[in-house]
């Protein structure tokens, strides 16, 4: 006991002296290895006067970014400065459409409870997500079990949207449906209540269902690239699970959570298909909004629409990337 | 606590320590799902401040010996006794021993400092203590300096000084290392046994240290543990598993032994007359009170080493044989002789010396002989 006790005792001329010569070894193995900087060197001379190689290479890569993302969204900018006139597009800049939709009080309420929705799916996703991947990632260690299990977690992602969309309707959510059902039987109510079915209530739910494998399957890949062997050290240097698991999987994970999180936010924010099916017409969201403007030919408003919630959308992937750095700082 | 301990050892039925200071294994055994014996009865008692290296081919169970001294696998049968008391029961955390991984397993996102500190966080110790004590590790180990870098800025051997400092810094009674030089460079790694063996007499800690590197295991151990197909071969010092294989797998295993089949001829006095299956080699040994029968059978190692290539004039044609030159192998400090004695493969290292007059015989004969000392009866 006393001896593992005195650290100061150890430090001693000898062992500075092993120290030294072991610099020493990794100096000279260093050397002798061809070093990788000298490949890296040779690599950087050849690429001189291949600029043109390089643009060459890039081409297509940046022709399709630019025909398929650019392009459109810079045609959306410019729609939302415009006018839509009987005779067509007036392109007069104008400030209008926006100044229009600041006052739009039906907008931006779509807006923040679109914004709400997206959080709880963020957040119930991650929650209810994470214990599913953990499991597969991390508990099941045959990697053939592994992936029988996840094949089978994406099972109900073989049907159609539309299909799971609709089992939001009246089979799971509506008076007859197996929400009320469940809870009559359970006499948690004693009358099915109709408002189950086409609610914010149900679009909310049938969100988490809907995108839940978009969180599952970053956070999947992530965990299962968790160094195992770093767990059992942080349990072996005194962690129990929670510590563990805040020191070493968590961190690891980050980057599957973070991917996860902007999917998730990204595509519930712009969803007006499950709004649409499953809120049955009584519920909108911004992107409902959009499509009901664009089927009243109000491009232009249509379109400031849009470029407001990419902004919003923006915000919100800064947040969540804020976020995750925070947690790091920690 | 002492006496608790004989009290537990008792109740589990198995064979009371003979020490209650130290570690223990009694009956250790380890059978994975499926059938497979990784640790067949392992018994075995470890000293406070003792060096043991445990050596053994691939799949020998030395390795789920080691994790199931640190919690990392449970035995399926068998006690573990660290100072009398049964660890058996308790999670890595709550022992007193702290493992060194394989490939270091350091934490990748966090710096050198946090590394370190980690297990003192986790024990609830305060922020400013845990830095001090950090430090102090660090300071044992050459990486004040980097104390701020991330893992993956480090080279190979300042990983594993990182690694060795986060354990020691918990201050174990044991401390147990898995391959601990297998991620490093042979330069590099013949420079990390000296450290480790230096910082070991230092801190007078028990270690136990897993390999399948004979030359490593020779170098560092005050005591070798050779281990095969889930079983304890041989424990001895170095010089004992060098020089005096217990067992034909200890022979084999630590390399360049002559093994020889054979017969019990005669028994003179002490000694212990066979002839090998050939026919070709007879050979004395010193056994005093081998009861073995004339004709059953025996056999023998001879190191390469203590083969020479002058003839001892003994005469009787005991311990040297004519030979046939296949190979020489010139290895710099010395040179191996590859040899056919009738049928019998066999192998000399003698001095580099002998180089110029051994070269280029491939294909003569030569006779080599042996002293009797350096004959070894091995256990079938």
């Amino acid at each position: 006991m006393s001896s593992s006790s005195t650290p100061d005792s150890l430090r001693e001329d000898a062992n500075r002296l092993a120290l030294d010569e072991v610099e020493e070894a990794e100096e000279l193995s260093r050397q002798r290895r061809p070093g990788s900087e000298e490949a890296l060197g040779e690599g950087g001379d050849g690429g001189r006067g291949s600029g043109w190689v390089t643009a060459a290479l890039a081409a297509p890569g940046l022709i399709w970014i630019g025909f398929y993302l650019l392009a459109p969204l810079v045609i959306i900018v410019l729609v939302s400065f415009w006018t839509w006139t009987d005779a067509g597009f007036d392109k007069t800049f104008t400030t209008a459409n926006y100044s229009e939709l600041f006052h739009d009080s039906t907008y931006w309420d779509n807006m923040l409870s679109t914004v709400i929705t997206s959080a709880i799916a963020v957040v119930a996703c991650l929650v209810l997500g994470f214990p599913v991947a953990y499991f597969l990632a991390l508990k099941v260690q045959s990697l053939r079990v592994q992936i029988a299990l996840f094949i089978i977690a994406l099972a109900p992602f073989w049907t159609s949207f539309l299909t799971r969309a609709i089992a939001w309707t009246f089979p799971l959510m509506g008076r007859e449906g197996a929400l009320n059902q469940l809870l009559v039987k359970l006499h948690v109510i004693s009358e099915p209540i109709s408002e189950f079915g086409f609610s914010t209530l149900s679009v909310r739910l049938a969100m988490i269902q809907l995108y839940i494998l978009f969180m599952i399957t970053p956070l999947f890949f992530t965990l299962a690239q968790v160094d195992r062997s770093a767990l059992e050290a942080a349990r072996d240097l005194g962690a129990n699970w929670w510590g563990a698991f805040r020191e070493v999987i968590l961190p690891q994970t980050m980057p599957g959570i973070v991917i996860g999180s902007i999917f998730i936010f990204v595509l519930t924010m712009g969803d007006y298909g499950t709004v649409a099916t499953v809120g049955g017409g009584n519920i909108t969201s911004v992107g409902t909004l959009i499509y009901s403007k664009i089927g009243a030919v109000q491009y232009p408003q249509g379109a400031a629409s849009a470029v407001l919630l990419v902004v919003v959308l923006m915000v919100g992937v800064w947040v969540i990337t804020r976020l995750s750095n925070l947690r790091e700082e920690l | 606590m002492e006496e608790q301990g004989v009290e537990t050892g008792g109740a589990a039925g198995a064979a009371p320590p003979t020490n209650q200071s130290g570690l223990d294994l009694i009956g250790l055994t380890k059978v994975f799902p499926g059938g497979t014996v990784a640790v067949d009865d392992v018994n075995l008692h470890v000293d406070h401040g003792e060096y043991v290296v445990l050596l053994g081919p691939s799949g020998c169970g030395k390795t789920t010996t080691l994790r199931m001294i640190g919690g990392h696998e449970f035995p399926t049968q068998g006690e573990i006794l660290l100072d009398g008391q049964s660890l058996v029961d308790l999670p890595p955390h709550k022992r007193p021993t702290t493992t060194v991984f394989q490939h270091f397993a350091l934490f990748p996102h966090r710096t050198t400092l946090q590394n370190v500190e980690f297990g003192l966080k986790m024990h609830g110790v305060k922020k400013d203590e845990r830095r001090e004590a950090a430090m102090r590790a660090l300071d044992m180990v050459g990486l004040v300096p980097l104390a701020d870098r991330k893992p993956n800025a480090l080279s190979g051997g300042q990983q594993q000084r990182v690694a060795l400092a986060r354990v020691l810094v918990t201050k174990p009674k044991a401390l147990l290392l898995d391959e601990p030089l297998g991620d490093l460079d042979r330069l590099l790694q013949l420079r990390m046994r000296v450290e480790l063996r230096n910082l070991q007499r230092q801190l007078g800690l028990m270690f136990i240290h897993v390999t399948h590197n004979q030359e490593e295991a020779l170098s560092m151990a005050d005591r070798i543990v050779v281990m095969n197909d889930a079983r304890i071969q041989q424990v001895a010092d170095p010089l004992t598993i060098a020089t005096k294989p217990a067992t034909e797998v200890v022979a084999r295993f630590m390399g360049d032994n002559n093994i020889l089949r054979g017969v019990v001829k005669a028994h003179e006095g002490d000694r212990l007359i066979i002839e090998g299956d050939e026919q070709h080699l007879r050979v004395s040994v010193h056994a005093p009170g081998d009861g073995r029968a004339i004709g059953s059978p025996a056999m023998i190692s001879v190191r390469a080493a203590a083969v020479t290539v002058e003839a001892n004039g003994s005469g009787d044609g005991l311990n040297s044989a004519e030979c046939e030159i296949v190979f020489v192998e010139f290895l710099g400090d010395l040179v191996k002789l590859h040899l056919l004695a009738g049928d019998e493969r066999m192998l000399a290292k003698v001095g580099a010396e002998h180089y110029p007059s051994l070269r280029g015989r491939e294909g003569e004969r030569i006779r080599i002989s042996w002293k009797e000392d350096d004959v070894q009866l091995l256990d079938a």
